[in-house]
């Protein structure tokens, strides 16, 4: 792993409280629903359902609830 | 990282040199294993099986007491397995043959996979470090599911609310 020596893991996932899912380091990203496949390195995905950029959050979690 | 993991039948483990094959179905639980060497085999701690915790000569010794082929072992480098000495009892070529041909590279590490599934939650597949609610713990070789709809009332999981709801993203 790149990170091995520093101790430092690969990938994190953090679940951001009202708010995304963030993802870091190392990571295949497929999107089944639009057929993608990356290597983002980093990404904020939408948990709330309201994101006009699905899977991707933009924000739309922060309007009225 | 990667040195845990499972294959047809059981799991194995390994270090730089060797992996370890357990069978837990072959097991008639001698004890051998962990009278002898409880840093590596204890059975009381997850993963079992540490194979950082003694010197290769000595896990192979051990590994070798195993009355059964629960606990087999064989080189990494496949050319060293080819003429193994008939007193290395549990060395795969003399009690599961069928494991020298495992292809897979011992020391591969699976990449982590993050699926976003058609109308529903983000999977998350792999060994990866998980923060939630401010608490971080290591998520391996295993998977979470997490709420994409914003329904779910098992948060931040998916508890398949997405398709009472309707939801499509
Ligand atoms: S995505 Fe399954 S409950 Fe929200």
């Amino acid at each position: 792993m790149e990170n091995k020596e520093d101790n430092k893991p690969a990938t994190v996932v953090e679940v951001v409280d009202q708010g995304p899912l963030g993802i870091k380091g190392s990571f295949i990203l497929k999107d089944l629903k639009r057929g993608s496949e990356s290597k983002p390195g980093e990404v904020w995905l939408c948990r709330c359902g309201k994101s006009k950029n699905k899977p991707f959050c933009d924000d739309s979690h922060k309007k009225n609830d | 990282m990667g040195n845990n993991k499972s294959f047809s039948g059981g799991r194995r483990y390994s270090n730089d040199d060797i992996t370890v094959y357990w069978k837990p179905s072959a097991c008639i639980h001698a004890t051998y294993c962990f009278r002898e060497l409880i840093e590596v085999f204890d059975p009381g701690r997850r993963p079992w099986v540490d194979m950082k915790a003694a010197p290769t000569d000595r896990i192979i010794e051990v590994v070798n007491m195993c009355p059964t082929d629960a606990l087999t072992w064989k080189w990494n480098d496949n050319e060293k397995n080819k003429d193994v000495p008939q007193d290395q009892t549990n060395h795969v070529r003399f009690r599961r043959p069928e494991l020298l041909d495992d292809e897979i590279a011992v020391n591969e590490v699976r990449p982590v996979v993050v699926k976003v599934m058609v109308d529903g939650p983000i999977v998350i597949n792999g060994t990866f470090d998980f923060d939630n609610d401010g608490t971080r713990k290591e998520v391996k070789d295993s998977l979470i599911s997490v709420c994409r709809c914003g329904a779910s009332s098992k948060m931040p999981f998916c508890d398949g609310h997405h398709r009472k709801i309707g939801f499509t993203g």
